[in-house]
């Protein structure tokens, strides 16, 4: 049952160039939560910034996987919110509320899974790694292999915005990296590579919305199964403010679908905007307004 | 033993903290959070005649200890409220207050028949005359005369429910709103809805809302919506309902003193989802400070210079 709570903060680490993971104590949430969902955070004892801000699970941490202590997050230096909070120091409280949203696919007995992450989108992937190789267990379940083969192809504007890398290659992930400026893998988008290479088994983006966009444009032409992870602004992170919602097709047209409950990962042949322009068309059924 | 409870014409309320509508969905979203048996009452997100997808996103932007919020009444309709929302509703144990939007007078008439009909159970109809974040404009709290024909025919058609009409601070005198309301036959108002406002990213020359403006709520407010309370309470207009950025026991203890006969907390419950449940916690209290042993005690004591 997820509740807000005070959550001291273990350490603060710069993993990459504005990149930092924070380490939490906090063994409720670490318990039940799984790859893919995430948590607000909010700083303690301020009303600037105001909000809770979205952060998905990086990884759990603790001596035993099946009753961990706490969580890692990892974030981009971006705002108001995350300037202050690389500055809070270890030992410091925060206000936490999660797990929330729906967990990353599971599959079973597959060969190979694609993840595709574009910038500090790469951030559910560690804990999802583990959990298709089963190297890890999460939300109180023994470690289960779901796939054979975990691949992450990976791209940043540039090599010093690279976080995680050793994580990753721990957890068993094969790794294709990609830069905006070449200084690191293939020179160009992520989604350039992963088109030149055209790996096969199911694609999971998380980054940038166009580069979702144009993987879930990409899914369509290959008749790839694919799911995009999304953020969106997000007031709550709990279904209550309706600010986060995205247009999720349905059985007559599209909806607003809210990221923070009905998501953050959708089914990328779902995600209408991914295929038409923002307010193009209006949904059937709808008053107009 | 402090008596938590107030009388706001016909609506009696166990406590004067309630949730605001549009903050707290339908119920079952902030269920992990607010024991809503220690609730005043619970205000479910406006309902409308028709579903209504709402505003394209970004649909807020946090600005300074505020956020502005342009949803555009996002619900799906009067039907699927009934058959989805309210049977959850009729078994939470707290005072449910169901809210209400009309595209036009007779719509408002329309639905607040059918609430006659249909809301056994409800503890109070409010209507939401102030979202300014509709094309078109559902602000018909701007006018005085609309709101009195509205209150008044929504009356007629529902006399049996406890009647709150929730105001826009969008108007140069809410002093007057509030008097065509009580004129209506409202049992209390809701003061205030959000403020108009807007953000721009200048880099890009555009703004922040997919709605391009939107309404400004939490800290940031609340001295305004403080005023607009004080303003109607100490005329004796009509019973207040305090509401704008409401987020501390200092907050709602102002409120009352200033002549708010309850609160809603708004915004707040966005950051701090348990905040509800642990400020009627903490009233008994900040009541038990003043000397005295009921929240009525308290309500529009505030002391001014002659």
């Amino acid at each position: 049952m997820p509740h807000l709570r005070h959550v001291r903060i273990v350490s603060q680490e710069k993993l990459a160039e504005r990149t930092y993971r924070l380490r939490l104590i906090c063994p409720e949430i670490a318990r039940v939560i799984l790859p893919g969902q995430f948590l607000m955070l909010r700083l303690a004892g301020t009303n600037d910034p105001l909000l809770g801000r979205p952060f998905a699970l990086y990884d759990t941490w603790g001596d035993d996987s099946s009753s961990p202590l706490g969580v890692d997050i990892v974030y981009l230096v971006v705002g108001s919110m995350t300037s202050r909070l690389c500055t809070v120091p270890a030992g410091s409280v925060v206000e936490v509320w999660g797990p929330l949203g729906r967990p990353l696919p599971a599959f079973s007995e597959l060969e190979q899974v694609v993840l595709v992450a574009g910038g500090i989108g790469q951030t559910p992937f560690v804990a999802y790694t583990h959990w298709l190789l089963g190297s890890r267990g999460y939300g109180g379940q023994a470690a289960r292999p779901q796939a054979r083969r975990v691949l992450l192809y990976y791209g940043v504007r540039t090599a010093a915005r690279l976080a995680g890398l050793t994580d990753f290659q721990t957890a068993g992930a094969q790794l294709y990296l990609a830069s905006d400026d070449g200084s690191v893998g293939w020179h160009g988008s992520i989604l350039d590579r992963l088109q030149a290479e055209q790996p096969a088994g199911p694609l999971i983006g998380c980054g940038p919305e166009p580069m979702l966009k144009a993987l879930a444009r990409l899914a369509r032409q290959w008749q790839r199964p694919c799911w995009v992870s999304l953020e969106t602004p997000m007031a709550c992170g709990i279904g209550a403010c309706f600010s986060c919602v995205t247009r999720i097709g349905t059985a007559h047209n599209w909806d607003y679908r809210r990221v923070c409950v009905d998501g953050p990962t959708f089914e990328a042949a779902l995600w209408h905007d991914a295929f038409s322009e923002q307010g193009s068309d209006a949904p059937l059924g709808s008053t107009g307004a | 033993m402090i008596d938590l409870s107030v009388q706001l014409g016909r609506l009696h309320l166990r406590n004067p903290i309630l949730v605001a509508s549009g903050t707290a969905g339908y119920g079952r979203e902030l269920a992990d959070y607010v024991d809503m048996a220690l609730l005043g009452g619970f205000i479910p997100k406006t309902v409308t005649r028709h579903p209504r997808p709402g505003n394209p996103p970004p649909r807020t932007v946090e600005t300074a200890c505020g956020l502005l919020n342009a949803i555009g009444l996002d619900n799906d309709g009067w039907d699927y409220f009934w058959q989805h929302h309210w049977p959850h509703l009729q078994t939470l144990p707290t005072a449910v207050i169901l809210n209400i939007a009309g595209k036009s007078e007779d719509e408002f008439v329309e639905l607040a028949a059918d609430v006659a009909r249909r809301g056994v159970g409800l503890a109070a109809l409010e209507l939401n005359l102030s979202c300014p974040n509709v094309a078109g404009g559902l602000d018909f709290a701007t006018d005085a005369e609309r709101t009195r024909r509205i209150v008044r025919r929504c009356r007629e058609v529902c006399p049996n429910l406890p009647l709150i009409a929730k105001l826009t601070p969008n108007v140069t005198d809410i002093t007057v709103i509030a008097a065509a309301a009580a004129e209506g036959g409202a049992d209390a108002v809701s003061a205030v809805n959000t403020y108009l406002g807007m953000a721009i990213d200048w880099r890009q020359r555009r703004p922040r809302l997919g709605n391009v403006t939107g309404g400004l709520s939490g800290p940031a407010i609340k001295p305004l919506a403080l005023r607009a309370v004080w303003a109607i309470a100490r005329r004796r207009i009509i019973p207040v309902i305090g509401v704008g950025g409401i987020a501390t026991m200092d907050d709602v203890m102002e409120f009352l003193v200033a002549g708010a006969s309850a609160v809603q907390i708004g915004t707040a419950n966005f950051y701090d989802p348990s905040v509800a449940c642990r400020l009627i916690q903490d009233l008994p209290a900040a009541i038990a400070q003043l000397g005295t042993s009921r929240v009525r005690d308290v309500i529009g004591t505030l002391q001014t210079p002659e």
